[in-house]
């Protein structure tokens, strides 16, 4: 039976959108990646996921999304042992170092406390930025993305994580 | 693991959240239809809009206790204002600047939301000058031992203000309860934050300071902003020590309606700064987690707007402020000194030096009112006091509470004392606004709020402030222990300035101005200090009245208008006169130049009718030429010779005692003048 996996992120963006259809691609035919609109998606829908990739990219100073955030308090009541998660972000370690996708250690850590269990961790080797709430035990707490200034590292990165994946799912 | 924090979606009961929502949209039909009224010139003309901002405006306001906290709102708070409990009503009487605007009566800029009888402060257009203000006030409150916290609040960008680290600094060091919100829009006008500092979240370059707690929140979001609030009141309130909270906002329009925003941030940026609007989130959320059925939701809209129609006809049938009135409130009355009501006496005994009046006086006045503080650089330390020791024996005496030295901030020391006086009517503050009159420079942006304080509400907060200031030449001193700055300061409405030259004047001056409600500049002329030309015998309860002049020798041939230091040299002036040309020299201390005694001047002229105005300051834009002036006008029919003037010249005074004597006047400098006039 193909492993099923719930690939959550936003269809508004333009950027995450399109990585995530390299996500999706790099899974391959074996895997049954189920695209979801975090803008629509309700408690039952997420929870129907065992496996999740999530997309977050991080906005502002260090912050989530709106329609993650407003999905937030949703989240603080859920139960979340036995599910798997993922999280990519987007993030710009030029113009904001001091706050290098956050997003990706915002949501993660509220998942981890409800119970999930996160997988694909990164190295932060190659990139340079100052700080990152993503970043524990000197491991990014998913993939970051920086298309902004290493769009050329992007497909590489994505293939080896979802690789790295494939293992931990 | 995640702490449960105190309001959330679902956890806040929906009475209260139906209360936020009718804020916020009220608010924000009020920041809406602000530019209408410019665009019918009915007003208005200077608005901020809040938008963007609305998470962190409606925790400021909610979190606020008109009994025990003080607000500083700034010009962009709106929301935090209605939220503090100001009606629409009362916004749009600020706004259309109408005689009932509770901020001031029109007076003050509109936008700059207030209500001083509920501590919500009438604050400066002048960015983030009023954190200087909260802190002064916090120290009230930790002496006076109230339960309340001070809460100031600005943009990101004004944070770059020098006095705005000088004022955490000084609520750090103090470990006083002050939160000072930054509201992070990311813009100061056009310029972007990092063009102000290289952090970007400003808050983090004061991660050194001790006792201060930094918070950082999404000011766009009502519960994070509520939370953040709420455990920065807990922090300083119960550690009596001072917070920041950084609230990321955005800002969805421009700066103010001056400003095209058009013009620097491009169409991706608006239009995601339109996506992240607060009250959109807020009402998102209110339906996602079905704490409200859109029907609620637009009932409490539509209500709004009814609101909203009914403020605005409350507005247009305001009555505007009467020009008339533009005299009222420029200054509070003074202490009437009815025991001296001449500021004379025939009191006989010791003499006493000036220094010793000064040091008395001040001593006599604490004992008198245990609501008296005393500060500055270099007040206090053992057995100094002060840089020339007038305040010796005073913290010994009263206690470090009340006698105490500030950092060398000079605006510090200024605008805690606009602060402090805020508490209540009873507190007189005294401070040595420098070290040298010199040094006032940078408390100059303080200084001018503060004369501005008394008129722009309306007579609601009188700053009662006596301004210690040693100053003048005549030791050497060189450019920076040499100044007169009397005549630049007696520019502006709003502060009394005296200028004594004898022992008996300047306590009695001193009594009346620590006595009085309002700011007054004390004026010392330091090389007086301890010379003995200026005893005096001082009675103990000795008082002079403002604008009181004191004719110091009586004379018919000619009249001499002097003060300060040129007033014991007009003295000696007109004593080897009468021995030389056998001619009466009248020498007239004005002592008080802001109210000047013009009745003693032109009486004086009358009998005379020869004019000499001396003082120590430049000649060139120095007071002299206001009291020249002032006798052209209004006495020119008694003139016999052109009102001649005396002073230093117009270059600094250099510190070779060669240079500084050929730049201040002195006796022989007096004595041509005089003698040109009396042969005139």
């Amino acid at each position: 039976m193909m492993t099923k996996i719930g690939l959550i992120y936003s269809f508004n963006t333009i950027k995450t959108s399109k990585n995530a259809e390299k996500v999706k691609k790099a899974f391959g035919k074996d895997y049954d990646v189920e695209m979801v609109n975090v803008e629509e998606i309700d408690e039952d829908s997420f929870l129907s996921y065992k496996n999740m990739v999530l997309g977050v990219p991080t906005w502002f100073d260090g912050e989530l999304p709106n329609y993650w955030d407003e999905f937030m308090p949703a989240i603080d009541d859920m139960k979340l042992k036995g599910k798997k998660v993922a999280l990519f972000g987007l993030g710009d370690q030029v113009g904001y170092p001091e706050n290098f996708v956050d997003a990706i250690g915002l949501l993660a850590i509220a998942l981890e406390d409800r119970g999930a269990k996160l997988i694909g961790f990164t190295s932060p080797e190659g990139y340079t930025y100052e700080r990152s709430a993503a970043l524990r035990d000197g491991q990014f707490l998913g993939l970051a993305l920086d298309i902004e200034n290493q769009a050329a590292l992007t497909d590489e990165r994505i293939k080896a994580w979802v690789e790295q994946l494939k293992k931990e799912f | 693991m995640t702490v449960k924090k105190k309001y959330s979606i679902k956890g806040t009961p929906k009475k209260l959240l139906s209360e936020w929502f009718n804020l916020m949209t009220l608010g924000r039909a009020l920041d809406e239809k602000a530019p209408n009224y410019l665009k019918q010139a009915i007003g208005w003309s200077y608005h901020a809009p809040y938008a963007g901002h609305d998470g962190i405006q409606l925790a400021i306001g909610q979190i606020f206790d008109r009994k025990t906290d003080h607000l500083f709102p700034y010009y962009r708070d709106m929301l935090t204002s209605l939220s503090a409990g100001l009606t629409a009503e009362e916004v749009i009487f600020n706004g259309i600047s109408k005689d009932n605007d509770v901020a001031g009566g029109g007076r003050h800029m509109s936008n700059h939301f207030a209500k001083p009888e509920w501590n919500v402060h009438n604050v400066s257009s002048c960015t983030g000058n009023h954190t200087l203000h909260a802190v002064g006030i916090a120290r009230a409150v930790k002496h006076y031992k109230g339960k309340g916290v001070a809460i100031s609040s600005q943009g990101e960008s004004s944070v770059s203000e020098g006095y705005v680290y000088e004022a955490i600094n000084g609520a750090s060091k103090e470990q006083l309860p002050v939160i000072f919100v930054f509201q992070d829009n990311g813009y100061g006008i056009s310029v972007p934050k990092k063009d102000q500092t290289a952090n970007r979240k400003v808050a983090d370059n004061f991660k050194g300071l001790k006792y201060l707690k930094i918070f950082h929140c999404n000011g766009k979001d009502v519960f994070d902003s509520m939370n953040t609030m709420t455990e920065a009141k807990a922090y300083a309130a119960e550690n009596q020590m001072p917070a920041i909270v950084q609230a990321n906002c955005v800002r969805m329009g421009s700066h103010s309606n001056s400003d095209k925003h058009e013009l620097y941030r491009d169409n991706a940026e608006l239009s995601y700064v339109e996506k992240y609007d607060p009250l959109a989130k807020f009402r998102r959320l209110l339906i996602r987690y079905k704490r409200f059925t859109e029907a609620e939701l637009v009932k409490i809209e539509d209500d709004v707007k009814l609101q909203v129609k009914k403020a605005h006809r409350a507005g247009l049938t305001a009555p505007d402020p009467d020009p008339n009135s533009i005299h009222d409130f420029v200054i509070p009355d003074a202490y009437p000194a009815e025991k001296y009501p001449e500021g004379l006496h025939n009191e006989t005994g010791e003499p006493k030096k000036l220094i010793e009046g000064l040091n008395e006086t001040l001593k006599a006045e604490f004992r008198n009112n245990p609501d008296t503080f005393i500060w500055g650089q270099d007040i206090a330390n053992k057995d100094k006091g002060g840089i020339f020791n007038v305040s010796k024996g005073m913290q010994q005496e009263f206690g470090i509470e009340r006698v105490f030295n500030a950092p060398i901030a000079e605006d510090f020391i200024m605008g805690t004392a606009n602060g402090m006086s805020r508490f209540n009517d009873k507190i007189r503050i005294v401070v040595e606004g420098a070290e040298f009159a010199d040094y006032f420079w940078p408390a100059m942006e303080q200084f001018v709020e503060t004369t501005h304080e008394y008129w722009r509400t309306k007579g609601q907060y009188s700053p009662n402030i006596t301004v210690r200031l040693a100053s003048g030449g005549y030791i050497g001193g060189g450019l920076y222990h040499s100044q007169n700055i009397e005549g630049a300061l007696a520019t502006f409405p709003g502060v009394r300035i005296v200028y004594p030259s004898y022992a008996d004047d300047a306590a009695g001056l001193l009594r009346t101005s620590i006595r009085s409600k309002g700011m007054t500049v004390f004026m010392e002329p330091k090389a007086l200090y301890n010379d003995p030309k200026a005893q005096a015998v001082v009675p103990d309860d000795f008082e002079v009245p403002f604008g009181k002049a004191r004719v110091r020798r009586e004379g018919t041939d000619l009249t001499i208008v002097t003060y300060g230091n040129t007033t014991h040299m007009c003295v000696e002036v007109a004593d080897q006169i009468v021995k030389d040309l056998g001619k009466n020299v009248e020498v007239i201390d004005i002592r008080t130049l802001v109210p000047l005694d013009k009745e003693t001047i032109i009486k004086s002229v009358a009998k005379t009718n020869k004019v000499l105005v001396v003082h120590e300051d430049k000649v060139f834009a120095g007071f002299g030429g206001e009291i020249a002036a002032t006798i052209t006008e209004e006495a020119f029919k008694h003139l016999d010779a052109p009102v001649r003037r005396v002073g230093s010249t117009f270059t600094p005074v250099g510190f070779n005692r060669i240079l500084e004597k050929a730049t201040l006047p002195n006796t022989d400098k007096i004595y041509a003048a005089a003698k040109d006039l009396l042969d005139y």
